[in-house]
């Protein structure tokens, strides 16, 4: 079974928020929902050496899901392949979830009632695509893949620049990992 | 910075307050009947703590999105706000069956060992509800003000300080309405050594509040990581430090101490509701709290730039 996990390149990602608007209208979010947010640190340092990088946020599908063990309704779920996702149906709001998240992945949907957030794009994962995000990003900051692949570009992509996870002290484990060239405080 | 959050509201807060108060109500009126025998809190009391828990929990049903799916939050065991549901449906059972006892007129009034029975349901559960809100927050990881087993001791402490002013209150009302007593209709508690020593005992027990609060803000300030000491910075000298301070510590902590400590019923009435009022500003304070997480590197640059619903292009957005 395979471990879908996403690489994000901080060095490539110029700040377009293509990303973030691909997200919004291919999951036809209200216009105060994001699941797909890209912050910006800096600028750092003293001109003429000034940099500043954009960190593109999300899900970050973790291993050990504080949200899934805080869920009371069973709503949250993670899959096999680590495609953490909302039943709907299931969903009561109770935003235990949204609390237990420390990623802040997780929005609540005022008119629907529920909580709602980014699953990999498992539609289009289950027909053999890559997320959304992952295919409106032109400067291909964002790569998708199987962990488990040894020869997948992720797998390759972590081992060859130390790739890190957010928050990873929490011992969340997440599937989300960044490369991160331009020295910014990141942990 | 204003920033727009999307956490639990005021009205979990009234929730905990509610439940934590009504459980502790029940434990006291359990371990009063277990050890120390018959009437020794009100009946009032004894009805007021399934009560309240059953107010709370219509609170917790109203904060959320779905509320006529407010059942499905019984189907995931594994989870502490289930274990919470559960515990809090059956302490209210347990509470009203446990009160009924109270009322000489039902059939069921004579029999000891079944009241018992309910009064050791009462204390479990009770103890239960009483405890659960705080261990809900502290397992919290990325809640840098909640996380931690500290959190859950003063919701304990709180509960317990809330339940004893509700007992001194509902003893106070019934004792000024005793014609169902004179007449044998319910149980009295004139004589109740529980209720002689409640005053005193809370007293005690907000002069450990005090205490436990000092303390704990300053671990939190002093602490392990910066994200924890700016989270209780916002308690000793951000937003939430003039409640904290005039509201909780003086209102609601060191006047009803200083009150509690007279021997005049009705003074130590006034003084029980300032010690509800403190509760209820503390878990608002700390519900609130809670909208700190553990933020992303840009993240709060970024969600404060983002809008919180009263901009004039969303209210055009939405006409």
């Amino acid at each position: 079974m395979a471990h879908y996990a996403m690489v994000i390149d901080t060095r490539r990602c110029v700040g377009c928020h293509s990303c973030t608007v691909a997200c919004k209208v291919h999951n036809e979010l209200p216009v105060d929902m994001i699941y797909n947010p890209v912050t910006t640190v800096g600028p750092i340092g003293v001109f003429p050496d000034l940099h500043m990088v954009h960190i593109p946020l999300l899900c970050m599908h973790c291993e050990n899901t504080p949200c899934v063990d805080a869920c009371p309704t069973g709503a949250s779920l993670r899959r096999e392949d680590g495609i953490v996702w909302i039943e709907e149906k299931k969903c009561v709001g109770c935003k235990a979830c949204v609390m237990a998240c420390p990623y802040g992945a997780r929005i609540p949907n005022q008119k629907k009632g529920i909580v709602q957030k980014c699953d990999f794009c498992s539609d289009r994962v289950d027909q053999g695509k890559v997320p959304r995000c992952v295919q409106s990003c032109h400067q291909k900051a964002r790569i998708f893949g199987d962990l488990d692949d040894p020869n997948s570009e992720v797998c390759k992509l972590i081992n060859r620049f130390h790739a890190i996870r957010l928050l990873d002290e929490l011992g969340t484990k997440p599937s989300v990992y960044y490369i991160n060239g331009l020295g910014v405080q990141m942990r | 910075m204003s920033h727009k959050h999307d956490g639990w509201g005021w009205m979990l807060a009234v929730d905990f307050f509610f439940a934590g108060m009504g459980g502790a109500m029940l434990v006291i009126a359990g371990i009063g009947d277990l050890f120390l025998g018959d009437g020794q809190t009100s009946v009032l009391g004894n009805f007021a703590g399934a009560v309240f828990i059953a107010v709370g929990a219509c609170f917790l049903i109203l904060e959320l999105g779905r509320p006529f799916q407010a059942f499905r939050v019984f189907m995931n065991p594994k989870t502490i706000l289930t274990f919470g549901a559960w515990n809090m449906t059956l302490a209210i059972i347990a509470g009203i069956l446990f009160a009924s006892f109270g009322i000489t007129l039902l059939p069921w009034s004579k029999l000891i060992l079944l009241r018992k029975f309910f009064a050791a349901f009462c204390l479990i559960f009770g103890l239960v509800v009483a405890t659960y809100p705080g261990a809900l927050l502290a397992r919290n990881k990325a809640r840098p003000f909640w996380n931690g087993p500290g959190i859950m001791v003063l919701f304990f402490l709180s509960s317990f300080i809330t339940g004893m002013a509700g007992h001194i209150l509902c003893g106070y009302i019934i004792g000024e309405s005793s014609w169902f007593i004179v007449n044998g209709y319910i149980v009295g508690s004139f004589s109740s050594l529980v209720l002689q020593d409640l005053p005193h005992l809370t007293a005690i027990l907000l002069l450990f509040q005090l205490i436990f609060w000092s303390g704990y803000i300053w671990i939190k300030w002093s602490g392990s990581t910066e994200r924890e000491a700016k989270a209780a910075q916002r308690w000793i000298s951000g937003d939430l430090s003039a409640s904290f301070k005039l509201g909780f510590i003086l209102l609601g902590t060191i006047v009803p101490i200083v009150l509690l400590l007279f021997t005049n019923p009705v003074v130590h009435s006034v003084g029980a509701c300032l010690a509800l009022l403190g509760g209820m500003i503390m878990r608002y304070l700390v519900v609130r709290a809670g909208e700190d997480r553990t933020w992303l590197p840009g993240e709060l640059k970024y969600r404060s730039r983002l809008p919180v619903g009263n901009e004039d292009f969303l209210k055009a957005w939405k006409s």
